[in-house]
This record gives structure tokens, C-alpha cells and sequence, in this order.
């Protein structure tokens, strides 16, 4: 048979975990439990035969795949809300990794300052926990991580041990709270003031909704980390995953190629990026 | 790799002999029109056209074509179908051969498309000397169209009772000599070949006010252009322009079920970057959302962003985009607007 | 749908020629399996039983009385999806076109003298009075369409239907453009999915799919204007399907 870029694997999905109203977490198996072989940043395309197809990123972390890769998914299309509607032990297609992830060799030896918003914590957690399985590599590791509410919160038994961790410096915030919530209320940028960076060794790195960036943005060049170790996942429409479907398109970039992580310095004035 | 010699009376039986084996995709009328489609019978062959409402790249990439057969269920399972038959593509003429040889750029470059290139493989080309131009719109001159020298297994030059045949391949030389009759070109033919070939350069006009070369290097300076508002305001979001242009290749992907849900197909479709949806995501976000963005997206990748991938313009000056616009948008005019205000 | 139930359906009609359920009994003679999927407990066009358990209501016909709302109300109630089949349903249609004139005027010219027997009020596609989940455009609707959207439910997708113009599906078709031929046509701001059918056979497009989201109206105008159409004809071509949209969107 003749291969085909567009052609999918059939993976099983091994575990589904209701994670918040909106978002679940998918535990992916490819057959014969090969390994995904991705870089953290990567995304693959989830097919369900008779829906369609829909790039997510990958949400595990390389360093602990364990034959299985995670993929952190809010409901919001047709593909979404089919995925969200099956179980363990069902079949979804896969293809991929695709394009170019986080380049975690140019971040050793560096201060890395993570900034996620919402569901942007997904595509980070794979690099967060890379990174804090190899700690020795790499510098002070930061985390400000904001949400809408506290229930909107991802991962947190991961954020209560990131928090926990003497060597990670983790501060979490919601922009309203809730009965529960003692934490700090703000939005993301309100966390910023918290830490002060040595820029020329800081590596930033930040996803989240197209809203954010501007603010986030303005709080990582305001402490003076230089635009080219500012790295951004960005999400687009994407319909191969490959670079030729044209949807992806960021001017003359394809997100799904070129990125989806740019670093600021690449996309500072492509007015379709941001 | 030789000049050969075609008879006009013996094209009707080339094509008669090639139809036993091969689908012919030529030229045809439609109407007061022409379009490529499929040869039932030689007399439909019309080599004289001017310009057809698609270009023959629906050939090699089809509106519509599948890309996998799947079972759904417990188990489900899917199979890649590649929809490729031995094809002779007929008449192409140079500008749309330059376009060809960009989408074999598009399609082989990193992640190859089985689906594009085996119908290219299995595509023999026949291409046609322009010696006049098609209408008032093409400006195929001024893009550095109106000749090619690669792209085509055989290329044919109108000498009025015959063709001069230039053979470029095995595959076009076997062509011609298992289903045509041919003679090998003569000195005299050569002179008569080359005085028509010279004769058509004075008939075709450079519409570009300056030279194409340029062209990415005036688009980098022309991002804020006021051009794009305007005509963001004229443009009617019809997808017309990129739907009819031989070097866009954009696409969508569905699935369509039967009607038990138990079996399916995975189609994809031409999509354009100048239909509102293109570029909206499933959270609601649409990151190309006015009119006058998406036509700067179509003339930067005509004039820039094609160039900067694959080294080639992605306009080749076909004029097919000024043919079907409604609203009167000209890209030669809007690249001479920018042009005149640099 | 989840269950493994056939999900039992119906038809109702409202102010309408009951053309798009003629399509509909036209479908099932095409798609004989269609009636291996779903249950039909009431189509008043097919059939004489009328099953008041349903799952889907497939509504065709524009609201054009008051009382008419009830009726929507209780299908609304009873019903998971409700679906607007056809354009009087999915835009008010040409039920609309008396929407530009004095209702007293427009019943006195339909029932003379009778006219205080009958009641009216301004036609409306039915989501201006309920929830609508999904829409078949179309004037008639286009019985492939109809097969893809009970396709979509059954799936439990929400239907899709083409959110560009009719440009598209005709030059995909390579038909010539009416407007290279001395035609007009609102193919370049109307919603595919009937195939062009109308431009395929060399009639300009009336608009009965409803707009494309965000035309450019003014454009439109312009290059009918340019072809030789008087602001009254422009006007005329407008209203024919979607004189209730355009006097929502300048609300």
C-alpha cells in the first residue's frame, strides 16, 4: 500500500480523565506501544474517522512517555466534543508529531520563565516537565500560571508539587475567585511584579489565548528579556499538519512548519500572528 | 533531445490512438468559453483555445478527490487511496507549465503528497507554444511565461500545416512513436520554426510597469499599502481568483459517512484564503477576518511569499484572476499601483 | 443520538408550498436506507399517523401569526434538535417580501373583502421565535443537503452547511459566469450547497440560500449596478429570499 502523508495510525486511548467542565485528559497508545518520538511544542493531528480532523498539542513530556503520549483537550469543536464523548479502550487516528517544538538545547544553562494562560498550559507542561526531569541543566525555573476561575485550573496535582518544589518557583492566579480559593486573584500579568529575572540569561516561554499575548508580552520585554529568547506557541487552523493546506498561514510563516513555537523576534510585527 | 515534425491532419488520430490507453485531458469549448476535461472524441480537441476558466492543474489536483476509504466501530481501520490513472494532458500552454512546476515545488518539498505526485508521474504533458495573446488580461510577457524550456515530455509550435514537436523526454518520444506519426524535423523547418518563434514576441505586450524580479522585494515595502483597504471594499469574498489560479493549492479536509455511519470517505476539497472561514479556528478566532487582508495574504503569496519558499513567482501572469472578478480587481493593476506609489 | 434507538423524527409545516417536504419524500425514494435510520412518527405529507414522541423536528414554513408561535413553542418543547427546512423557515423567504408593505394593505390585496377574518403579523424565520439547532437552506432545499444533515445529527455533529458562495461550488463546476454572458446572478453573497444549480443552468442566482456571513452587500450592488441592473431591479434581487435578514441587519 502506498503511503500517505494524510494517512493515520489507529492509537487506543488508554485512560480519560475529566480534568475540568470543559477540558479532559487523553492518555494515547500507538500500536505496538512505539514510541510518538515528539520534541515538547510538537502537535499532532487527532483524527475521528466520519468527523474529521483537528491539531492538539501534546501535553506529556518526552522524558516520561512510557510507551503512551497525553493530549489535554477542551471541547469546543466537532472533533473535540466527539473525542470528549469516547473511553478507554476506543480508537482515534493519529499523525504525527509535526512541526518545530521548543528548542530546549538553546534554554540549558538558562533561567526559564514559564508564562501560561488557561488551556495554554497544555502545550508547556511537555517542556515544564523536561525541563524539571533534567533540573540540573537548567537554572531557576518559574512558573506564573493564570486562569479564568480556580474550577478552570489544569493539572493540579502538578501545580500543588510545582508549588511544593524548592527548586521551582510556581505562583498560580485566577482572574475571580471562588469559595474555595485562597490563592492570589488577579490576571496573569498581576503574578509578574512577584519575580525579578536576570534578563540576559532568562529564557521566557508563553501560550495561551490570542488575547493575552500582548499583555504577557508586555510584562517579559518590560524586564528586559531580549526578544529572541521569548518563545510563543501559536494555535491556528490547520488542516494536513504539513505545510500545504494553506489555513495555517502567518503571512509567509506556516504555523504548522515554521512553528507552532515562534520566538518573539520572528513574529514582532507580522500582523497576522498576534 | 529532438525536433520533430506533426502533420495537423495526423493530431486527430494521435489523440484517437492515445485514447485506447490513456485518459486524454485536452482543451475544449464550453460554451463561448474552453475548459480542460476529458477527450471522447478528437474533434473536441480545441488547440486554438485561448484561455479555459481552470487551469489544467485540476489535472493534477482535482477540486475534489479522495484521500482514504474507513471503517468506523470498535476497530476502526483506515485505508490511503490514491486516485492517479495514466493521463495525456494536451495544450497546456507555458504559463500554466510554469504554474505546474511551482505546485511540483508545493507538493514534493519535506512532506511529499503521494496523492499530487503520482498523478503528476503517471501525467504526460503536451504543451503548446503561445503565438498570440489569449485576450487583453494576460501578461504572461511581463512574468516571464511566454517560453519554457523544461516541464513538458513533448512541446508543440503551430507552423500552420504541421507542429514542430519539441521531444524533451523518453517519455514523450515513446509517446509520439508508438501513437503518432511523426518526421523528423528538416533544416527548413527549423528556419520556419524559428522565424515564427521570434515573429510572437512584438504581438505581446509587457503590461507590468516594471520588472518582475522586483516584485518581492516591492511587496516587503508595501505591508500598510492603502491599497488593501480599497480593495478590501471592492472584494466580494467569492474565492474566485484563487479558485481559477494555476499556482493556488490550498485545501480542506472532511469525512463524508454512509448512510449507516458504518463506512466513510476522507475527501479534500480547494479551499481560499479569501473565503471568510479560512482562517477561524474551532474556538471562534478568525485570524484573517477583514476582506483587506486576505487580498494583501493573495497578492503578497503571488508576488512574495511563494518566492521566498520555492524561488519562483507565484504569479505567472495568466490574467485568469482579472477574468472572473466580478468586482473588477486587477492584480496587474494593483501591482503597478504599488509599484507607482514606492 | 447514543442511543441505539432509531431516533424518531417529524415534519411539521407553517406558512410554506410544503416544497421542501415534497424534496424530503423525494430523498427517501433516492435513499431508501435513510428510513433504515430514522423513525418517522409524523410527516403529514407521507404519511396519516401522527406520533407525538420525537426526538428531531425538521420545521419547514415562516412564522406569519402570532398563533403560530404556540405550535413552534410546543415542537420546541418536545424536541431535542430542531432543525428549519427551507428557506421560508431558515430566513422567511419570499413570506417576507410583505414584510416592505402596510399589513393592512397586503391582506386587504390577498383576501379583499374577508380581510378582518384572517390574522397576520410581519413573517419571521421560525428562530426569530425559538431556538433553531440547525438549517437546510433553500428554496427548495437541496435533497443531498438534507441527507448530510440527518447524517451530522445522527453522528451527533452539529450540521455544518457551506458558509461560503455559490462562486465557489459553480467555478469548481467550470460553468462560464453569468456575468461574462450579459446575466446577473447573487452567486458572489449567497450561501452554497445546492450545487449552483440555478447558475449550472444558466439562471442567475436568487439569493433563496440565504447570505454568505459578513457579504459585502455594497460590492454586490455595485457590480449589479455596473452590469446594467436600475436600483429597483438591485433591490428586487435583494429582498426576493432574504427580505427578512436585511431588514434585521439595518436594525
Amino acid at each position: 500500500m502506498t503511503t500517505s502523508i494524510y494517512q493515520p495510525e489507529m492509537a487506543r486511548l488508554v485512560n480519560v480523565e475529566q480534568m475540568t467542565a470543559l477540558e479532559k485528559l487523553f492518555t494515547v497508545e500507538l500500536p505496538g506501544g512505539h514510541s510518538l518520538g515528539h520534541a515538547p511544542g510538537q502537535f499532532v493531528m487527532v483524527s475521528l474517522l466520519g468527523i474529521g480532523e483537528a491539531p492538539i498539542s501534546i501535553t506529556s513530556s518526552p522524558s516520561r512517555s512510557n510507551g503512551h503520549f497525553e493530549l489535554c483537550v477542551r471541547r469546543v469543536g466537532d472533533v473535540t466534543n466527539a473525542l470528549h464523548k469516547m473511553e478507554a479502550g476506543e480508537y482515534i487516528g493519529i499523525r504525527g508529531p509535526f512541526g518545530h517544538g521548543f528548542p530546549i538545547e538553546k534554554m540549558r544553562g538558562k533561567d526559564v520563565l514559564f508564562a501560561p494562560g488557561g488551556l495554554g498550559l497544555a502545550p508547556l507542561r511537555s517542556l515544564i516537565n523536561q525541563v524539571l526531569d533534567e533540573r540540573g541543566l537548567f537554572g531557576r525555573v518559574i512558573i506564573l500560571y493564570g486562569a479564568k476561575r480556580p474550577s478552570e485550573l489544569l493539572f493540579r496535582d502538578e501545580l500543588e508539587e510545582w508549588v511544593a518544589r524548592d527548586d521551582v518557583e510556581c505562583f498560580i492566579t485566577v482572574d475571580r475567585g471562588d469559595d474555595t480559593w485562597e490563592g492570589h486573584v488577579g490576571v496573569i500579568t498581576t503574578l509578574f511584579p512577584q519575580v525579578s529575572v536576570n534578563p540576559r540569561n532568562t529564557v521566557a516561554v508563553t501560550c495561551g489565548p490570542p488575547i493575552m499575548y500582548r499583555f504577557v508580552l508586555m510584562e517579559l520585554l518590560g524586564k528586559g528579556i531580549p526578544e529572541t529568547q521569548i518563545y510563543l506557541s501559536l494555535e491556528r487552523r490547520m488542516k494536513c499538519g504539513v505545510g500545504k493546506c494553506g489555513h495555517c498561514q502567518i503571512n509567509n510563516l506556516y504555523c504548522c512548519q515554521d512553528g507552532p513555537v515562534f520566538t518573539y523576534a520572528q513574529i514582532k510585527g507580522v500582523e497576522e500572528a498576534l | 533531445m529532438s525536433l520533430m515534425i506533426l502533420d495537423k491532419g495526423a493530431v486527430a488520430p494521435l489523440v484517437n490512438a492515445l485514447m485506447a490507453d490513456y485518459r486524454v485531458v485536452g482543451p475544449q469549448a464550453r460554451g463561448p468559453k474552453f475548459v480542460f476535461d476529458t477527450i471522447t472524441d478528437p474533434s473536441q480537441l480545441r488547440l486554438d483555445y485561448n484561455t479555459t476558466i481552470l487551469p489544467p492543474k485540476k489535472v493534477l489536483q482535482p477540486p475534489e478527490e479522495r484521500l482514504a476509504t474507513f471503517v468506523r466501530g470498535a476497530k476502526p481501520q483506515v485505508e490511503t487511496v490514491i486516485e492517479a490513472q495514466p493521463t495525456v494532458l494536451l495544450g497546456v500552454h507555458t504559463c500554466d507549465l510554469h504554474a505546474i512546476q511551482l505546485l511540483d515545488k508545493a507538493f514534493s518539498q519535506e512532506y511529499p503528497d503521494a496523492h499530487y505526485l503520482q498523478r503528476r508521474e503517471q501525467t504526460v504533458i503536451v504543451s503548446l507554444e503561445c503565438l498570440e495573446p489569449c485576450d487583453e488580461h494576460s501578461f504572461c510577457k511581463s512574468m516571464g511565461t511566454l517560453t519554457a524550456d523544461e516541464g513538458y515530455d513533448l512541446h508543440l509550435t503551430d507552423l500552420g500545416a504541421s507542429y514542430a514537436v519539441d521531444v524533451a523526454t523518453e517519455r514523450g518520444a515513446e509517446l509520439l512513436s508508438k501513437y503518432g506519426t511523426a518526421r523528423e524535423a528538416t533544416a527548413a523547418d527549423i528556419k520556419r520554426l524559428n522565424e515564427v518563434l521570434s515573429a510572437k514576441w512584438p504581438r505581446f505586450t509587457y503590461r507590468l510597469d516594471f520588472d518582475a524580479a522586483e516584485l518581492p522585494a516591492l511587496l516587503s515595502t508595501a505591508y500598510d499599502h492603502p491599497l488593501w483597504d480599497e480593495l478590501g471594499e471592492r472584494c466580494l469574498a467569492c474565492g474566485s481568483c484563487t479558485n481559477v489560479c494555476p499556482t493556488c493549492y490550498c485545501f480542506n479536509v472532511f469525512d463524508e459517512v454512509d448512510m449507516s455511519l458504518a463506512e466513510g470517505e476522507r475527501r479534500r476539497r480547494w479551499d481560499s484564503c479569501q473565503l471568510d472561514e479560512f482562517a477561524r479556528v474551532a474556538g471562534g478566532e478568525n485570524f484573517r477576518k477583514a476582506r483587506a487582508a486576505r487580498q494583501r495574504h493573495r497578492f503578497m503569496r503571488k508576488g512574495k511569499y511563494l518566492y521566498e519558499r520555492f524561488g519562483v513567482l507565484g504569479c505567472v501572469g495568466c490574467g485568469r484572476c482579472i477574468r472572473t472578478c466580478v468586482a473588477g480587481i486587477s492584480i496587474v493593476d494593483g501591482f503597478n499601483t504599488i509599484y507607482g506609489s514606492a | 443520538m447514543a442511543t441505539n434507538e432509531k431516533p424518531k423524527v417529524a415534519f411539521f409545516d407553517f406558512a410554506s408550498c410544503e416544497g421542501c417536504q415534497l424534496t424530503v419524500v423525494d430523498a427517501l425514494q433516492t435513499h431508501l436506507d435513510l428510513l433504515d435510520a430514522v423513525e418517522i412518527v409524523q410527516f403529514r405529507e407521507a404519511m396519516t399517523e401522527k406520533g407525538e414522541d420525537y426526538q428531531i423536528a425538521f420545521v419547514e414554513g415562516s412564522c406569519t401569526r402570532k398563533s403560530d408561535e404556540e405550535r413552534l413553542h410546543r415542537i420546541r418543547k418536545q424536541a431535542q434538535i430542531v432543525v428549519a427546512l427551507g428557506a421560508c423557515a431558515h430566513t422567511g423567504g419570499v413570506n417576507a417580501l410583505k414584510n416592505l408593505h402596510p399589513l393592512e394593505d397586503v391582506r386587504r390585496w390577498v383576501y379583499g373583502d374577508k380581510a378582518d377574518w384572517y390574522e397576520t403579523y410581519p413573517a419571521r424565520p421560525i428562530d426569530a421565535v425559538i431556538e433553531v439547532d440547525a438549517f437546510i437552506p433553500g428554496c427548495p432545499i437541496d435533497r443531498e443537503e438534507f441527507i448530510r444533515v440527518v447524517k451530522a445529527l445522527l453522528l451527533g455533529k452539529k450540521p455544518s452547511i457551506p458558509d461560503y458562495p455559490l462562486c465557489v461550488e459553480c467555478k469548481l463546476k467550470e460553468n462560464v459566469c453569468l456575468f461574462q454572458v450579459g446575466k446577473f446572478c447573487l452567486g458572489p453573497i449567497t450561501r452554497a450547497g445546492c450545487g449552483a444549480i440555478c447558475p449550472t443552468y444558466g439562471d442567475g442566482c436568487e439569493g433563496c440560500r440565504g447570505l454568505i456571513p459578513n457579504p459585502n452587500e455594497n460590492a454586490m450592488k455595485d457590480v449589479l449596478a455596473e452590469a446594467g441592473l436600475t436600483v429597483e431591479e438591485i433591490m428586487a434581487r435583494f429582498t426576493m429570499f432574504n427580505t427578512y435578514p436585511l431588514q434585521e441587519a439595518k436594525r
